[in-house]
């Protein structure tokens, strides 16, 4: 058993150790926010009397962008879609939808009202992703407001305050509290010892008190921060009691509390009215009638002059020929298909790993949480079910659709259970932060990614340490980036260094098409 | 004489018809029928296997023991351990297929043409040699298979699938289940392998039995 340490003792640990850095854990999931640029304007080559066929693999939004692009300028696109639907893992569940997971098909059973929907996989769009919302406005894809970070979402760990709900505010207005005294007596203590000039001293010294609200004597003595326990408007506010600093270090929760809502998690966040998949109609409207639906691929031969594909559909085997092709089929798909890609491009392919991810949702009778003053946002809970995020949208109306458990990472968990073993824990998980919780929801639907019919993983996982990219790993990148004979492109968010977010996957189609389009001017050129 | 009344009644059960046609080419099973024909997504085109997936191949499995397997997978006999990833991933695939559905899927599956497998692991063959003599008492001494004593051919399979098998059977992740006697005489006879060396060994062996 560890001994204890006084607040002394690590303090001097972390001037040891290099600062407060050391604190926090190495590997933060979220990484590094990628660099705002603002859209790209995308200098394509129209055609005009030349014709040039190309084939799309995979309805999904990169696969999309191309068709859409490309379209504009005159080439012949037909985009191979396997499922029924295009978009991927961006899916939007209302009434009557299928959830077509292999082995555990579902109908969703939600009312008829267009508020209320689910989006099974993408969510939200940081306002950084420039691109997408540039495609947004283009196809006048209508947004709002999502809601991420709210301090009056709850935070539930069984280790924390006897495994009462915390409201987030109550936990992160503490919290900081703490740490910030912390850091003033460091500071004054050390003061000595650090290169600071007076000014800078007095600077931040006055950052951590604002920081922490922190009181005379730079103690921390509670705040109004998360509101009064009573009073406020007409009579004096009385300040709620303060959380002991202790009690609140029995839960290690407090890492997602305070880091939860930074980089592409923070605000502004947004989403389409009326669901994600607004987006994917958009984008389908431009191009009428050059999907197929339910075709299969089966085989891509690359060849010099062109690309030879071939496809399932109507229970026969068909040959669509191009002279180029984009290919968005997850790779762990693609890699079993009869190709003839050269062996490094092969083992690039078979090195990307397949990502877990889960959610679950509920249709809400009533949306009890706006009666305990929740709008959107998300609680977060040391439990299984991880997650339950309210509606930002609908507000006040009569029903909602609340997501009832979010594994990024971890799903299996959950699909080795049957559906209702699923429902069960997310109702036994939900029951504590909302009593009547079970009482209050229904109609649920779960939706396993890595078990979706065509799709088989969510997101694709290039690196194996959290602490970067090999070498290797970045020559695997540029090898599968690169056109296998000048023809075939991979794109999707899994040819991205950041994969799991729309930008990605549209971004890599941009990359993509203009490597195409060098390759084109100069044969034309030719 | 048809009267008003017999016209009402005949409307309403035209229109009660209309309205359950109309339903029923409405509901969510026809918009989208059910086919228990998705093994190629994770197996590959025409069944040929897929690493993505870990997948084997299915083209050439003789059908008398992918019936067994599915039917294992089906009543989790096989797939339920929790170490046998790629089993568990497998086994909720086969839980809602019938009887016929399974016989639909075999004959589905005899459609597809062997295709001569990739070659991923490379080990010692003449070791490998060594190792195979024991397991050719049951799979053949070409690793033709024995269908009268229950064991697949192993020629022509995915080696990063038979070593995966060897592995989840010296583990005994993999038919340990009480009723599974064929898998429980494997659970025996691969701990003579010992060790991960002894199965890329017999494995890049059974690599160089030809299947023509």
């Amino acid at each position: 058993m560890s001994r204890l340490v006084t607040r002394r003792e690590l303090i001097n640990l972390l001037g040891a150790t290099g600062g407060t850095a050391a604190v926090l854990q190495a590997g933060s999931v979220l990484g590094l926010l990628p660099a705002t640029a603002s859209a790209a304007a995308l200098d394509l080559l129209a055609l005009g009397s030349t014709n040039k066929k190309v084939a799309i693999l995979g309805g999904g939004i990169s696969g999309l962008t191309v068709a859409y692009e490309l379209n504009k300028r005159g080439y012949d696109c037909t985009v191979l879609e396997a499922s029924h639907r295009c978009g991927g893992r961006i899916f939007t569940v209302r009434h009557g939808d299928l959830i077509d997971e292999i082995g555990n098909r579902q109908y969703c059973e939600f009312d008829d009202e267009p508020h209320l929907y689910f989006n099974a996989g993408a969510a939200r769009i940081p306002t950084s992703h420039r691109s997408l919302l540039a495609y947004c406005k283009e196809l006048g894809v209508e947004l709002e407001v999502f809601i991420g970070e709210n301090n009056n979402a709850f935070l539930q760990d069984d280790a924390l305050a006897s495994g009462k709900p915390l409201r987030m505010n109550d936990y992160k207005t503490n919290m900081r509290g703490f740490l910030s005294e912390m850091l003033a007596k460091s500071m004054s203590e050390q003061q000595m010892d650090e290169p600071f000039t007076e000014t800078e001293a007095e600077n931040l010294l006055s950052v951590i008190r604002s920081f922490g609200d922190l009181s005379e004597g730079d103690l921390y003595q509670g705040s109004s921060r998360n509101g009064y326990a009573s009073g406020g408007y007409l009579i004096h506010g009385v300040q709620k009691d303060m959380l002991a600093f202790r009690d609140l270090l029995q839960s290690s929760m407090g890492r997602i509390a305070l880091s939860a809502y930074e980089g592409e998690y923070g605000p502004c966040l947004l989403q389409p009215v009326g669901g994600m998949d607004k987006i994917i109609a958009g984008f389908l409207r431009k191009i009428e009638g050059q999907v197929k639906y339910r075709a299969m691929v089966a085989g891509i031969q690359v060849r010099d002059d062109g690309v030879e594909i071939a496809y399932d559909q109507g229970g026969a085997r068909h040959k669509l020929q191009a002279d180029y092709c984009f290919n968005c089929i997850p790779t762990h798909l693609a890699v079993g298909l009869d190709h003839n890609f050269p062996s490094d491009y092969i083992k690039a392919m078979k090195y990307v790993r397949r990502g877990e991810a889960y959610k679950a949702a509920f249709q809400a009778k009533e949306r009890f949480w706006e009666k305990e003053g929740i709008y959107g946002g998300i609680t977060r809970m040391n439990n299984s079910s991880r997650e339950i995020w309210y509606p930002p949208h609908g507000i006040h109306k009569d029903k909602g659709v609340v997501l009832a458990a979010y594994d990024f990472g971890g799903g299996s968990y959950f699909t080795k259970m049957i559906q209702q073993e699923r429902v069960e824990t997310h109702l036994q998980d939900g029951e504590k932060i909302h009593s009547n919780y079970r009482d209050r929801v229904e109609k649920p639907i779960t939706i396993a990614w890595h078990r979706m019919n065509h799709m088989l993983g969510c997101a694709a996982r290039w690196r194996q340490s959290f602490s970067g990219w090999t070498h290797e790993e970045e020559q695997m990148y540029n090898i599968l980036q690169a056109p296998a004979g000048g023809r075939h492109y991979v794109i999707g968010d899994q040819m991205s260094m950041n994969s799991a977010w729309m930008e990605s996957a549209i971004l890599s189609a941009h990359w993509a098409m203009q490597d195409l389009d060098v390759r084109v001017r100069s044969e034309i050129a030719k | 004489m048809i009267g008003k009344t017999e016209i009402i009644v005949l409307f309403s059960v035209l229109s009660f018809c209309s309205v359950k046609v109309y339903a029923a080419e409405n509901s969510p099973e026809l918009r989208e029928p059910y086919n228990d024909r998705y093994c190629t997504t994770c197996h590959g085109t025409d069944g040929r296997g897929n690493y993505g997936i870990k997948a084997p191949r299915l083209a050439g499995m003789e059908s008398w023991y992918l019936k067994r397997q599915l039917e294992n997978f089906r009543a989790g006999i096989r797939g339920t351990h929790s170490s046998d990833r790629e089993g568990i991933a497998m086994q909720p695939m086969a839980v809602q297929l019938s009887d016929s559905s399974i016989t639909d899927i075999i004959s589905w599956v005899g459609s597809w043409d062997y295709v001569a497998t990739e070659i991923t692991i490379e080990g010692n063959e003449s070791l490998g040699q060594q190792l195979y003599i024991q397991c050719a008492s049951c799979h053949g001494a070409n690793g033709e298979g024995n269908e009268a004593l229950g064991a697949p051919a192993l020629r022509g399979q995915n080696d990063w699938y038979l070593a995966t098998q060897l592995r989840n059977f010296i583990e005994g992740w993999r038919g340990s289940h009480p009723q599974d006697s064929f898998g429980q005489q494997m659970t025996l006879m691969a701990q003579s392998l010992q060790n991960d060396d002894g199965i890329k060994n017999v494995v890049s062996y059974i690599n160089t039995l030809s299947r023509n």
